[in-house]
């Protein structure tokens, strides 16, 4: 457990905690940033405190929390089967239209009951790109800018650590899972599994064991739901 | 015929080297509970934790090594990291996000070297009904084909690591105490194992082993801390020490590490920017059984 | 030295009897015997021999532990009348009564003992430094080590200093031993509130943490106390010369009628504040007397006790049947076996159903701690026996230093 632990270590980005930048600026570099400078959180619009010059100067994706912590996300992208999506899509031409794609090679969507579709996340003109509500391109490795514009409560509570998982140490560098991690984007409700074996009775004595009877619902004695 | 007699001479050959060998062991074999009487010896008269010297320390860790060593065959490290400063250690639980896999209880059995005979188990989740939050309404032996359960959801408890711990009133020994980290811990080498502790407790969160614990010796965890995880006997309490070994190590517990739905958040909460903190300040908190005033460190939440 | 002859003398004493006294040691030394053997058995596989569970942590023997202290205060109700009250027929067999005290005590110390899981860490309970580490006042076992242990000395050592002055031939120095007799007094009740304590000060166990526990323990002590004393009076009286009026045992019966009505309505105000608005505190009185989620096991045994203390009470209360040798002891023998069982078991195991996870997981006593049990009850009446005869031998007159 704690040596993949430390193989995620190795592989880590940096987060902006405060106010993140589009690292596509136009037009979009195929060349990826691995090692970030950490920005240390700020708020506000200023894009004059942007003191990391590899990034290009983009337009400003996510203002960020006030008094957000540093944290470094640990990254997808190498897990991503066919990124990157532009060694087929680069050649294919970009069709905007809603309709059903081949589940051979795209993935059926169940997120947000109908409400979006494979373009609501991800980039039309550039695939390698996921893209903001403002159709501003995010790197795959940030995507909880994409999935907060919708889930925001989630978010924050990601950027303070009340959401998700912190791994490897409680104290320090803060690391972090992405969202998409542990949620599947395309189906992110979590299957229900078996459950691992329960409580056994002390050595030598028979598990006989129980509780008071099932709680019925506190109205349940006022008659059944169909009287009126 | 000849490789008969062959094989006759060598099961004799073999039968006779056995008995040689067992009679040469039981001289040599390491009586008293897997350990040398001189172990034993010192064992009895070692002082109460926090009544030895620096060496005296050094000497007890030692002589778990070795009687892990005689009972396992496996080479252990026994340590006895001391709290790190301005820490205070606080947990707290998402229960819209545990789902009752119970990773998180076989993860500590197999960190924290818990008898796989003995059923010691330091956390214990609870499937509740929706709708109630009367323990007594509660199934500690779900076992469906999958979980969450419809109109369920899951409460993990384990101890508290109270800060008005009714279990540290009532020892006669003082074999338990709160460390500075917060943390409440025993002293397996002092307890006498009366489980008054285990009575006072509201949450049911002490553990007493009832027999020697069996570990499945190439199972057991060597990293290893006096107060913590170190194998134990039978006759003494123990309970969950927040992974003292890891911890004080920078280390999340493993139970935290365990969880999938990253429903445990585990901290320190004299740090103002640590998560635990932010839930605790943002989100609606609870404690179970708040009103017995023990201030336990260990809150459940939802969103 | 005299006090070496006196002890010789009083260990010959011990070794010197009929048929009957030699075949009543030799029984229960047998019962000590098989007992020491199922414990060394416990001892070296572990408590998991008992049915004992992290559920039910205590069991038969810290119920019988209860009961005997409380059997032990009751020697008080001796030791008040005979100093106090100048009560002279009761001051013949007061010494008697502390005989039992020792025996009781004894008993109640040896069932922890047999109980704990590493007995071999006695010495953890000294407050020596370097050797043990006492948690008192904090801790109300440490408490009830203190008391305990100093009740045995008291009540050793005042017995024994008036055996010895009578021993010697001579007077007993009443300025010496009066203020220990009156530090016993107060020691005595002490023992049982202590001992009562040890279970209210729980708040994780909403079935003894009540304020009434501590006078529940008392008025059941003062109850089956006299019971024991007044069959162990009678049965001396028919082994032995030695002269016990009846006015001692109609003194005890009524101090027990009142203790057993007072009991009784102890237990009645228990069952009224925990079921007229019945919450979840109330589950465990619940489940003794009305079963649990469908376990029960105690309930027969309740309801069992409950009506022989009535019955008793009964008796006791008609007068003439109080004075009657016989039907005072049936009411005897009824109050003091359902004080057992209500004070013993149906106090100690219903603390823990529900756990206070709200688990309902019972319990029950295995072939090993009812054999240790009944070794620590013969060690008991052994221990009694013995110095009783002293007692008696020397308060006839037949033990005398010769000079």
């Amino acid at each position: 457990m704690s040596a993949a632990i430390d193989r995620m270590l190795d592989k880590r980005t940096a987060i902006r905690s405060g106010a993140v930048r589009s690292t596509a600026g136009p037009p979009v570099a195929a060349t990826l940033l691995v090692c970030a400078v950490v920005v240390p959180a700020i708020s506000g619009l200023s894009r004059a405190n942007a003191d990391d010059a590899s990034v290009a100067a983009g337009p400003i994706l996510f203002e960020g929390y006030p008094n957000a912590p540093e944290v470094f996300v640990v990254p997808r992208k190498d897990e991503l089967f066919f990124y990157p999506c532009d060694q087929c899509h680069g050649a294919m031409e970009a069709n905007p239209e809603i309709r059903k794609l081949d589940t051979a090679h795209h993935a059926e969507i169940d997120h947000g009951r109908g409400r979006i579709w494979c373009l609501s996340c991800h980039d039309l003109e550039n695939r390698n790109f996921l893209k903001t509500l403002l159709d501003e391109p995010v790197d795959f490795d940030e995507a909880y800018i994409v999935c907060g514009g919708c889930h925001s409560s989630q978010h924050k509570d990601w950027v303070f650590g009340a959401h998700g998982k912190r791994v490897a140490a409680w104290q320090g560098e803060r690391t972090q899972y992405n969202c998409a991690h542990c949620h599947d984007p395309h189906d992110p409700a979590i299957e229900a599994r078996a459950p691992e074996p329960g409580p056994r009775a002390r050595a030598g004595l028979e598990l006989k064991t129980g509780t008071m009877h099932e709680a019925s619902p506190v109205w349940g004695s006022h008659g059944t739901d169909s009287e009126k | 015929m000849t490789d008969d007699r062959g094989k006759c001479d060598e099961v004799r050959r073999n039968f006779l080297r056995g008995i040689g060998l067992s009679a040469a062991a039981t001289v040599v074999q390491p009586a008293w509970g897997g350990q040398t009487l001189g172990d034993a010896f010192a064992g009895f008269f070692q002082k109460h934790y926090q009544q030895m010297s620096p060496e005296e320390v050094e000497a007890a860790l030692e002589r778990i090594e070795r009687k892990a060593k005689a009972r396992y065959g496996v080479d252990i490290t026994c340590k006895d990291t001391p709290p790190l400063e301005g820490v205070v250690f606080g947990y707290a639980i998402n229960i819209s996000r545990c789902k009752g896999y119970r990773d998180c209880v076989h993860a500590c059995v197999k960190e924290n070297n818990l008898g796989r005979d003995s059923q010691v188990e330091y956390i214990r989740v609870l499937e509740m009904d929706q709708g109630t939050s009367n323990l007594e309404h509660s199934d500690h032996y779900y076992d469906p084909e999958t979980v969450p359960q419809e109109g369920k959801y899951y409460l993990p408890i384990q101890c508290m690591q109270c800060d008005d711990p009714p279990c540290v009133k009532a020892c006669p020994v003082e074999a338990t105490w709160t460390e500075r980290d917060g943390i409440v811990v025993v002293d397996y080498d002092w307890c006498i194992g009366c489980r008054y502790c285990m009575t006072a407790c509201p949450y049911w969160a002490r553990h007493f082993n009832w027999t020697d614990p069996e570990i499945p010796a190439e199972e057991i965890n060597p990293d290893t801390h006096y107060l913590g995880n170190r194998p134990r006997e039978r006759g003494v309490v123990e309970k969950c020490h927040f992974c003292i070994q890891r911890t004080r190590n920078g280390q999340q517990p493993a139970c935290q590490e365990a969880c999938p739905t990253g429903a445990r958040i585990f901290g320190n909460l004299l740090d103002p920017d640590s998560e635990i903190r932010y839930v605790l300040a943002n989100k609606q908190v609870f404690r179970l059984k708040e009103e017995l005033g023990t201030e336990p460190k260990f809150w459940y939440f939802s969103d | 030295m005299a006090i070496i002859r006196f002890i010789f003398d009083g260990i010959r004493e011990m070794l010197r009897g009929p048929r009957e006294y030699w075949i009543a040691l030799g029984v229960l030394l047998l019962v000590v015997a098989a007992g020491a053997w199922r414990y060394v058995e416990q001892v070296t596989t572990g408590l998991v021999v008992t049915g004992m569970s992290d559920q039910v942590s205590w069991g038969f023997y810290i119920a019988n532990f209860a009961f005997l202290v409380g059997v032990a205060a009751a020697s008080v109700l001796l030791v008040i009348p005979a100093y106090i009250f100048h009560r002279n027929d009761i001051k013949d067999v007061v010494l008697v009564g502390e005989g039992m005290a020792v025996a009781a005590v004894t008993m109640a110390i040896l069932f922890v003992i047999v109980d704990l899981g590493r007995p071999d860490r006695l010495l953890h309970m000294l407050p020596i430094p370097g050797i043990g580490r006492l948690n008192w006042p904090v801790s109300l076992l440490a408490w009830d080590v203190i008391v305990l242990s100093g009740y045995i000395l008291l009540n050793l050592a005042i017995p024994f200093y008036l055996l010895y002055s009578r021993y010697r031939g001579r007077e007993a120095n009443f300025r010496l031993y009066f203020p220990f007799v009156v530090i016993s007094m107060f020691w005595a009740i002490s023992i049982h509130t202590v001992t009562a304590f040890l279970f209210s000060a729980n708040p994780a166990r909403p079935f003894w943490h009540t304020a009434l526990l501590g006078p529940r323990f008392i008025a059941s002590a003062f109850a089956s106390g006299p019971a024991l004393i007044i069959i162990t009076l009678q049965i001396i009286r028919k082994v032995s010369s030695y002269r016990i009026s009846q006015s001692v045992i109609d003194t005890l019966a009524l101090i027990m009628t009142i203790s057993l009505q007072i009991n009784l309505f102890f237990v009645g105000a228990e069952l009224f504040t925990d079921f007229y608005n019945e919450g979840a505190h109330a589950a465990s009185i619940h489940y003794l007397f009305l079963g649990l989620g469908g376990f029960n096991s105690l309930q027969p045994w309740i309801w069992f006790a409950l009506a022989l203390n009535v019955v008793a009470v009964v008796i006791l209360m008609i007068n003439p049947l109080r004075r009657q040798t016989r039907t005072l002891n049936i009411a005897c023998v009824l109050a003091f076996v359902g004080i057992w069982i209500e004070k013993g078991m149906g106090l100690v195991i219903p603390g823990f159903v529900p756990t206070p996870l709200g688990e309902v997981f019972e319990y029950a006593p295995t072939g090993v701690e009812l054999t240790v049990a009944a070794a620590v009850w013969a060690f008991g009446i052994l221990l009694f026996i013995l110095l009783a005869k002293v007692v008696i031998a020397i308060e006839q007159g037949r033990l005398r230093y010769p000079d």
